[in-house]
This record gives structure tokens, C-alpha cells and sequence, in this order.
């Protein structure tokens, strides 16, 4: 953003003149290899400024539609979608070490409000909850319990491997093997914890999920 | 008299100016922002053949020195399992040097193409159960 | 043969405890004083310790002792300390005297059980970990109880414990001889209740081995209840074994449906999967056993489902959904309206029974059949004392004298046949036979072959009439498999009316038996279905436009009978005869998947408990004809279990009185309208379609689906090429 205007910032005369340079060596159109790093020259024709080709992907997953009445509803579908995905107030629901990581994306590294994720206490304004943690068998009852408080829509995030089947205590007597035996999980983040990064990335995934409800559609397909 | 427009905060403007020139003017440089949510300037230091660049700048503190923008037919629909395994220990500060830089990255005829993230679309991978099912059916004798 | 009570021969002391008791109890029954740990009690004469302190509810640790099996005291745990008595006795074999005080918690009887334990953990293999017996082990369980709490056992020269070899028994049952502690109450049952003394001891002392002499199979219908009454881990259930441990299975009491006896069944269950089925006591039907063939053929309701409905597309049976089933079925029915004809098999429920027969009768249509059929001449099947076991199952028990007619009760009920076994043995009773020669795993008096034995018995002209006559409480048991034949008729009335003869005088006792070969048939008679499915094809000029089979796998209309029109429809749960002659499909739930009313051949209802869910799209059977009838048009009035119980209960009372026996009666009756078919007797002498073990194991659709009990078979085949085999003995 503007605040990147309070930072220095280097001559870019001088770096491309070096690219300049460097380019002269290399001319005309690489190959592909299989090896996913073009030269130096690619460097300069993207920096010429030629267009991408490649066909530009969509905004809205939905770009079939039947008629009018659904091209309308796929509009507000995308709008809705953008809403939500825009804001999605996770309920904290941590158990165990995954908890630590949870707490990680919150803070300035990963800085979670920039996707307007924020952290809510309450179940009845929370959006998804992320189940960070082995899930117990004494704890199980009280997860159905803040998820049936949840309004619609609601999302799960099961975070790391107790949360995803049991993990390390899958054989315990006393854990409850996957959080999806108890509630109906949307997106499995793996690890033992996952890095804050991975449930960042999980929570991107959800997002992207919900960028494919197609609520209105439905309603009038039906 | 750089100190005096320090002081009032001119040289503030002068440097928006020249990150708006940096990304090629004012209509780009809004697009930019659209996609990014955020303007930088850095050094390019490469491209992928996917078409994503890599950008670096010292000046910003580690963790938002390096960065990448996607390449542009990816439009909205980007995210980090689109940047290549060369470029991931790069990004994350495994190594300083660019692959094309670094001479001791293997190259082998077996290594595969590097794919996205396909969950969600036509291409996801699908579980099946490879175990044996509870159930024999019984499979109607042919006529 | 054996006769006499073990037990009298091998313990004196019983016997002549036994001997007491009768002298006090022809002059009057005096009650003895005796004390268990302080607590005063009275008990017969001859009763022992054992017996003694379990009626003040202390538990005396056995191993060898078993309520239902003779008195070996070999194992030596139940010693406990009598007052004044130098040493520890035998709790089990030991009949209490007048006065004694018995101590069951004292020094000397926990150091008595602690040294008994010890010496059998000495040569015990401490496999526990891997022993399918973990968690159920009677040694497991009482050397944390009884044992010692530290062990003496340091083998420093590894010299290693005592090792036997294992020994083959056949495809069900799992030796681990290791394993075995000599308690002998295989032994002993095989010899006292299942009748086949195959098994044995040989050598003494350490060298000890149980095993059958020579190597062969265990031939007994009976042989899975060994694996029960093992205290420890060396008679283990081979298609169970590794499957599960007993603390992890849900377990679900049910009804057992493979023969017509319903005995009472414990179902194991584990991820929506049966993996193993127990049995459950009930004094009145099983007592505590099982036949093979109910507790083993579990793994046939695994195999050979029907997971999906089915409609025939271009002549091949392909999957649809239940909609398009249901649709075809119902227009079929709906343009057959009372041209339609169903057909019932030997494992339907109550419950879909009766929706069947409404949703016929909605439709216009009478013909309802049972695929066993049943004279229709005469009474016929409105009284219902011509089609039950009218003197029960526990009947036998009492009886003196049982005349079985054309019926093989060891293959067609099992349980029957240890009950009439258990009277043979201990209270003298005498059986004989009409029909062909069997064995039955005890002695009878073979009448006769055919129904020309009967004729004279009703005439009183055979010397056997005589015996019969003199019978305090005979009983007739007359299987169901002979009254298909033409003279069916014939038959039941000839031994209605002897029945009717020996039955004067009684006070009450019922006679006359019938034993059906099926679960559903005595409720299928109770709801009114007709017996005799071959009449459909009999009226050449209007064959049923659709026939519908409920689980009728027995083949007793065939395809190629029924003109090329005629709609098809088969409900069941396995692909069998019926599924593969059918046009439609509809899948089914097995017996331990819904909660179904059966009725056994007694009459009495019970009901089998949902232990798994229906495999796929297979649903319970009432709710498919429920749905069935609501899309022809012809809604059925109930929507719940409740409901379809509560038109049961209009219907026939009987059916929802669970664990009861309705009592039939009006046999006088039953006898005179049955009267003019009984000079129909043919000459044919009778067969019984279960002669050999080899045939008692696949009888149903289910059991025919079992690997299990094709093993069975294949084992008692190979077994008669044995030149160990005697026919006799098996």
C-alpha cells in the first residue's frame, strides 16, 4: 500500500539498464524446459511490457450460465461470496499445541486482519471455527455444542493431525479419532502443528470455497 | 533544502510519484493494487516460465523484502502453491541465490512439472478406499 | 452309548449322595443346615458346595465345573476349606453335609487356589497378547481374581514350558492345544450333549493330551459350543479368529432364523459389520447352545447381496434407484390388480408379512402363499394346533416316550435334538421312528419306513401301538417336510388322530407336534397365508400376471413354469433362485438388520434386534412394501414400527406377545374335520431331506452364501474318505 512510499527506493534506471545488459546476450524466445525458471531474457520481455497471452482466469467460478434469470443470480452469488469470503470471523476453538500456531496468524507476521479475518469469542457472530487441536472425548460434546450455535452458513477448519484423524493419539482411549466424526469439516489443514502459514494458506482455501457457493443458483434451479 | 522538503514532507510525494512510475503509471499502478492490495517497488531479480515475477527490496524489513506477482492471467485466482519449487526456498529465505544463479540445483530428466493447487477444480485429486469392501454384491448372472 | 449319567460312574461320593437323596426324598424332603462364610442356608440333600454357596451368591472359581455337564473335579480351583476337615475340598463334586461350615475367603482356600493356579499357569503359554480368548478368558480373569500376585516361575535353563501339538478339528473350530488347562468339558459335552464322543484324553500326567485319538473332524452339528464352554484359549473359533477383541464389539441380542427352533443369539458387531454370533440363554429354547449352522453362517450375509435395485434392461438384471424400481413394480402390480400372486420364503418377518398380505388384499388379490407347503384339505391351517410344536420345546424334558415321523430333528433343529438327547440321558426317555434310518446321536426303536406304519397305529394293530399306549407322556413329532407330499393330508390326519387317542385322559397334555423347517412359516400360517404355490400354475387359463417373491429362494415356481408375461418381482436380501429368475429387484434386510417378529415352531414370537445397518440401498423389508404400495396407489395405514405391530396385534395377537407361547387348542376338532383325508395314505415309504451332516449346513439362502459353511461341507466330504471314518458314529 502508500505506506511503501515511506521506504527507499532503488535507482530503477540503474536495474533495468543491468537487465539491459545482460539481455544482450541472450536474444529470442527460450524454450520451455522442464525447469519452471526462465533466463534472464524473459526478465526483459516481461519487463518490455509485452501482454500475457495466456487466456486471463475469471473472477467468478460461475461462467455457464443457463439463461438470463441465472446470469443475474450468478452476479449476486459473486457478490455474496465476496462478502463473506471478505469476512470470515473464525471462533477460536483451540485445544492443544495447534492453539500456539492459530495464535501466530493473528499477530504482525502473518497479520490475519488484512483478509478480514478476525477473532471472535462467541459462537453466534462467528463464521467458521478452527478446530486447533486434539479433539478429547470429554471435549467432543462441547465442539457439537458451539457448532449447533453457529448461524448458517458455517465453515470448519480442522487444523493439524490430532484435529484431522486422531494423529498421535489416534490409538487413546480417550480422543476422538478426526474432528469430522463429530462435525462436518471443510478444510483439513495438515501437520503436527501445521506453521501459522499453512492455516494462513487454509484459510485462503476456504475462501476460494467460498467463492463457489452458488446459493441464489440453487434456490432457483430448484 | 532536502532537509527543509524532509521536514515538510515533500520528498513523501516525490517518492509516491516515482513507485507509481515504477509500475508503469497511474491506470497499472491501481490494477496493481486491485491485485495485490498493496504497491511496492524493488528489484526485479526473475521470472518464472509461468510468467510470475520476483521482486526484491532491502529497504523493507525481513518478511516483506521479497515478493512475488503473480503472473497476469492469473487475475484474482492466485495463491502460494503457484510458485514453482525453485523459487519456494527463495521466497523463504532457504537461499539468497535465484535458481538461475545457484549452480547446485539438480536437474533431472525424471523431475516433474510443477502443478497448482488443483482442489476445487475439475483437476483435484479424489481419494478412493483401497480397502476390500464389506459388502460382496451379487452381480446378476449373464444371459 | 452313552446312557447312564457320567457323573454317577466316576464320583461315588455322588452317587451315593445321589442315592440319599432319593431314600429322604420318597419319605419326606428334609433340608439340610450348611454354612457359607457364616451365612446360614437350607438346602436339599445331595446339593453340592458349590451349588450350596451360589445360592447365597458366593462365587466359587471353577474351571472343570459346568452347570449343564457332569461333575469331573479335575481341576481342582473351586477347593475351599470345610470346618474340621483337614483338608481343602472339592467345591463342585462335594455334596454338603448336615452342619458344615464352609469357609470361602479363608487362608487355606486362598492358598489352596493359589497353588492350583500356579501349577496351571506353570505349563500355560503366556500368549495372552496374541490368544483370541483375551478378555473372555476364564484363566485370565480369576489368576487376577484367585491367583498369586507374584510368580515362583523362573525358567533358568530355558528348558520351556510344556508344548502340544496342535490338533485339526475341522474348518470351525481352532485348536491351540498349548494352551489347554485338561478341564475335559469338551470332552464331556461331546459326549453327553452333542452324542459323538470323538473326543478324548490320552497319556497321563504331564504328557496329558485332549484330542481325537486319530486325526479327524469333529463331526457335530453342535461342534461351535465348545468353543464357548472353554475356559481358557485352546478351543478358539477359526473364522473369527484376530477379527476383534470383545471389549470392542457392540453387541445386539437377537433371534436366530436358521432353522425353526429361534434360538436366542447374541450378534457382534464392529464398523457395521457382523463378526461373530453368540448364543444367549433361554431355558425354554436353546438353553445355552447353538447349532453350527446359526452360529457360523454369519459370514453369508456378507456375500452374494443384493446392495441396489434392480430392473431388467434388455434381458440383464442392471442397478437403478429405488425410484424407478419402485415405479415399475407398481405399475406392474397395479395392471395385475387381483392377477397377482406372491410367494413368501422361510426367512421373512412378521412385520413385512403382513404389509405384503394388506397391500394384496388392497389390490384385489387372495393368492398369498408360503413356499413350504401344507395340506389344504379338511382344517387345513385354520387351526392353529395342526402347524406347532404343541408340547414345546421344553415338552421334551417331560415326555417318556417321543415317536418321530418322518423327521430328521439332529439337522432340522438342532437343539431339539440335544433337548430330546438330554431326556435320553438323564430322565430315560424313549424315542422311535417312522422313517428312514438315521442316527440321531442316541438310541430309538426303528417302527417303520412309510405311512403304512401309521395306518396301523391308528388301527392299533402294530405292536408297537401298545408302548405307545402305555406311555405316561408321549409325544408325536411329525416333521413338516412330510406333509408335501400328495398324502400330506393323509398323514397329518392319521397322526392327528392317534394323537387324539393317546392324548385321553392326560389332563392337558398336548400330543401332537408338528415341526416346521422354517422361521417365517408359523407366522406366515398365523397371518392367513395360503400353503399350497403350485395351485397358481394349476389354473392353466389365467396364470398371475405378477408374481412377487418375498425372499422365496427355494425354487418352488420356477421360471420356466410361469408364461413369459408374468412380471416377476423378487424382495430378499440375498441373490439367489429367486433373485436370478426375477424381472425386478428389491433389496432386502437380513434378519440382523431389522428388528422383525419371527415366531418358532412353538409359537412363540420373538424378536430379532437391528444390529447393522442394510448394506447400500437394501432397506427394511416392510418399509420397501410400504413404499411400494404408496406409489401403486394403495397406501398402506402405518408409517412406524409401532404401527405395523399394532396391525399385527389386530390380525393375530399372538404375534406381538414377545417371548411368549401361545397355546393352540381345538385339536378334537383340528382331528374330525381332518378325518375323511386320512384314508388317502399313500405307500411311499418317507424321506427327510436332511439326512447327512453334509446336508445340514446349506439349507438357506443365507447359508448357501457362506464360505464358512461351504468349508463345512467340503470338510465333512473329505472326512468320510477317511479311513478313520465309521459311519455309525456320525
Amino acid at each position: 500500500m502508500l505506506r511503501n512510499i515511506l521506504k527507499g527506493t532503488p535507482a530503477l534506471q540503474q536495474n533495468v539498464n543491468s537487465l539491459l545488459r545482460l539481455s544482450t546476450v541472450e536474444t529470442g524466445i527460450q524454450e520451455k524446459k522442464n525447469y519452471a525458471t526462465e533466463s534472464e531474457a524473459a526478465i526483459q520481455t516481461t519487463k518490455s511490457g509485452l501482454p500475457d497471452k495466456r487466456e486471463q482466469r475469471p473472477y467468478s467460478p460461475f461462467q455457464t450460465p443457463m439463461n438470463k434469470v441465472d446470469y443475474a443470480l450468478a452476479r449476486v452469488d459473486d457478490v455474496l461470496n465476496w462478502g463473506r469470503k471478505n469476512s470470515m470471523w473464525p471462533l477460536t476453538f483451540g485445544l492443544a499445541c495447534c492453539a500456539v500456531e492459530m495464535m501466530h496468524i493473528a499477530a504482525p507476521r502473518y497479520d490475519m486482519d488484512r483478509y478480514g479475518v478476525v477473532f471472535r469469542a462467541s459462537p453466534r457472530q462467528a463464521d467458521v471455527i478452527i478446530v486447533a487441536g486434539t479433539l478429547t472425548n470429554k471435549m467432543a460434546p462441547a465442539l457439537r455444542l458451539v457448532y449447533d450455535q453457529m448461524p448458517e452458513p458455517r465453515w470448519v477448519i480442522s487444523m493439524g493431525s490430532c484435529a484431522n484423524g486422531g494423529g498421535y493419539y489416534h490409538y487413546s482411549y480417550s480422543v476422538v479419532r478426526g474432528c469430522d466424526r463429530i462435525v462436518p469439516v471443510d478444510i483439513y489443514v495438515p501437520g503436527c502443528p501445521p506453521t501459522a502459514e499453512a492455516l494462513m494458506y487454509g484459510i485462503l482455501q476456504l475462501q476460494k470455497k467460498v467463492k463457489r457457493m452458488n446459493v441464489a443458483q440453487m434456490w432457483y434451479r430448484k | 533544502m532536502s532537509s527543509l522538503m524532509k521536514f515538510i514532507g515533500v520528498d513523501k510525494i516525490q517518492k509516491a510519484i516515482q513507485i507509481f512510475q515504477e509500475n508503469g503509471g497511474l491506470k497499472a499502478s491501481l490494477i496493481k493494487m486491485l491485485r495485490n492490495d498493496e504497491l511496492k517497488s524493488g528489484t526485479l531479480v526473475g521470472v518464472d516460465k509461468y510468467g510470475n515475477r520476483y521482486y526484491e527490496n532491502n529497504a523493507y524489513f525481513v518478511g516483506r523484502n521479497r515478493w512475488i506477482e503473480y503472473a497476469d492471467h492469473y487475475w484474482l485466482d492466485y495463491n502460494a502453491s503457484q510458485i514453482p519449487a525453485e523459487w519456494y526456498g527463495w521466497m523463504h529465505y532457504k537461499t539468497d541465490l535465484i535458481p538461475t544463479k545457484d549452480p547446485n540445483r539438480p536437474h533431472h530428466r525424471w523431475m516433474l512439472d510443477h502443478t497448482e493447487n488443483m482442489t476445487g477444480t475439475s483437476g483435484q485429486y479424489t481419494p478412493y478406499s483401497t480397502n476390500r469392501p464389506k459388502i460382496e454384491a451379487w452381480i446378476p448372472p449373464k444371459k | 452309548m452313552l446312557r447312564t449319567p457320567l457323573h454317577r460312574a466316576l464320583l461315588p461320593c455322588v452317587r451315593e449322595a445321589l442315592s440319599v437323596s432319593r431314600a429322604s426324598a420318597s419319605t419326606a424332603p428334609e433340608k439340610i443346615e450348611v454354612f457359607i462364610d457364616d451365612k446360614r442356608v437350607l438346602v436339599e440333600p445331595g446339593t453340592t458346595v458349590l451349588q450350596a454357596a451360589a445360592l447365597v451368591g458366593v462365587e466359587i472359581p471353577r474351571f472343570c465345573y459346568h452347570e449343564r455337564l457332569a461333575v469331573a473335579g479335575n481341576c481342582r480351583m473351586c477347593l475351599v476349606e470345610v470346618e474340621k476337615s483337614p483338608k481343602p475340598v472339592a467345591a463342585c463334586a462335594m455334596p454338603v453335609m448336615k452342619g458344615w461350615r464352609v469357609k470361602t475367603n479363608s487362608e487355606m482356600t486362598k492358598k489352596a487356589r493359589e497353588g492350583v493356579m500356579e501349577f496351571l499357569l506353570v505349563n500355560h503359554p503366556l500368549d495372552c497378547p496374541i490368544c483370541d480368548q483375551g478378555g473372555e478368558c476364564d484363566l485370565q480373569d480369576q489368576s487376577m481374581a484367585f491367583g498369586s500376585d507374584r510368580s515362583r516361575f523362573t525358567d533358568i535353563d530355558h528348558s520351556g514350558k510344556r508344548a502340544v501339538e496342535d490338533k485339526d478339528i475341522g474348518p470351525l473350530v481352532k485348536t491351540i492345544m498349548t494352551r489347554c488347562i485338561h478341564c475335559t468339558r469338551c470332552i464331556r459335552f461331546a459326549s453327553e450333549v452333542a452324542g459323538i464322543d470323538d473326543l478324548g484324553t490320552t497319556g497321563r500326567g504331564n504328557d496329558m493330551q485332549v484330542g481325537t485319538y486319530v486325526e479327524k473332524m469333529f463331526l457335530s452339528e453342535l461342534s461351535g459350543n465348545i468353543i464357548d464352554l472353554c475356559p481358557v484359549g485352546a478351543l478358539t473359533s477359526k473364522p473369527y479368529s484376530f477379527t476383534a477383541r470383545p471389549w470392542e464389539t457392540r453387541k445386539t441380542e437377537s433371534v436366530d432364523v436358521h432353522d425353526a427352533i429361534g434360538s436366542n443369539i447374541v450378534v457382534s458387531t464392529r464398523t457395521g459389520e457382523v463378526l461373530r454370533i453368540l448364543p444367549r440363554v433361554n431355558e425354554e429354547v436353546n438353553e445355552e447352545w447353538l447349532s453350527d449352522k446359526s452360529r457360523f453362517a454369519y459370514d453369508g450375509l456378507r456375500r452374494q447381496r443384493l446392495i441396489s435395485p434392480m430392473l431388467k434392461v434388455g434381458g440383464q438384471l442392471a442397478p437403478v434407484d429405488w425410484e424407478d424400481a419402485l415405479v415399475s413394480c407398481a405399475r406392474a402390480l397395479v395392471e395385475a390388480g387381483p392377477h397377482s400372486a406372491a410367494i413368501v420364503g422361510g426367512l421373512a418377518d412378521a412385520e413385512s408379512l403382513i404389509a405384503l398380505k394388506d397391500l394384496f388384499n388392497r389390490l384385489g388379490s387372495e393368492q398369498l402363499f408360503t413356499e413350504e407347503q401344507f395340506p389344504v384339505d379338511g382344517a387345513a391351517t385354520d387351526l392353529r394346533s395342526s402347524y406347532i410344536l404343541n408340547n414345546k420345546i421344553t415338552g421334551v424334558e417331560e415326555a417318556d416316550l417321543i415317536l418321530l415321523v418322518g423327521t430328521n430333528p439332529r439337522f432340522e433343529a438342532p437343539l431339539l435334538n440335544a433337548r430330546i438327547r438330554k431326556s435320553y440321558v438323564h430322565n430315560e426317555l424313549d424315542i422311535a421312528l417312522i422313517g428312514p434310518q438315521l442316527n440321531l446321536t442316541y438310541d430309538y426303536t426303528h417302527v417303520g419306513e412309510g405311512p403304512d406304519v401309521l395306518k396301523q397305529l391308528v388301527s392299533e394293530s402294530h405292536p408297537f401301538a401298545r408302548k405307545l399306549k402305555a406311555a405316561k407322556k408321549p409325544m408325536i413329532i411329525l416333521g413338516a417336510q412330510q406333509l408335501k407330499r400328495p398324502d400330506g393330508a393323509a398323514i397329518l390326519a392319521s397322526v392327528q388322530q392317534i394323537s387324539q387317542k393317546l392324548g385321553k385322559n392326560k389332563d392337558g397334555w398336548k400330543v401332537l407336534n408338528v415341526l416346521q423347517q422354517t422361521a417365517s412359516q408359523v407366522a406366515a400360517l398365523d397371518l392367513g397365508y395360503k400353503t399350497n404355490a403350485r395351485s397358481i400354475l394349476e389354473n392353466g387359463s389365467n396364470p398371475p400376471k405378477v408374481l412377487f417373491l418375498l425372499g422365496a429362494d427355494e425354487g418352488v415356481i420356477q421360471r420356466s413354469d410361469l408364461p413369459a408375461s408374468t412380471y416377476v418381482i423378487y424382495q430378499g436380501h440375498h441373490g439367489d433362485v429367486g433373485a436370478s429368475m426375477a424381472d425386478a429387484v428389491l433389496p432386502g434386510a437380513t434378519y440382523t438388520e431389522k428388528q422383525g417378529t419371527y415366531v418358532n415352531t412353538e409359537g412363540r414370537a420373538q424378536q430379532t434386534l437391528v444390529a447393522v445397518t442394510p448394506p447400500g440401498m437394501a432397506r427394511e423389508d416392510w418399509k420397501i412394501i410400504r413404499a411400494l404400495s404408496e406409489v401403486s396407489g394403495y397406501k398402506l395405514d402405518f408409517d412406524t414400527l409401532a404401527e405395523v405391530r399394532l396391525r399385527l396385534e389386530q390380525v393375530a395377537p399372538n404375534l406381538v406377545k414377545y417371548d411368549e407361547v401361545e397355546e393352540a387348542n381345538f385339536f378334537k376338532e383340528a382331528s374330525e374335520l381332518n378325518k375323511d383325508a386320512s384314508a388317502k395314505l399313500g405307500n411311499e415309504s418317507f424321506d427327510v431331506k436332511l439326512k447327512n451332516l453334509e446336508d445340514f449346513y446349506m439349507t438357506n439362502s443365507i447359508s448357501r452364501a457362506s464360505e464358512t459353511m461351504a468349508k463345512c461341507v467340503q470338510a465333512v466330504m473329505k472326512q468320510k474318505q477317511s479311513k478313520y471314518y465309521e459311519a455309525q458314529s456320525a
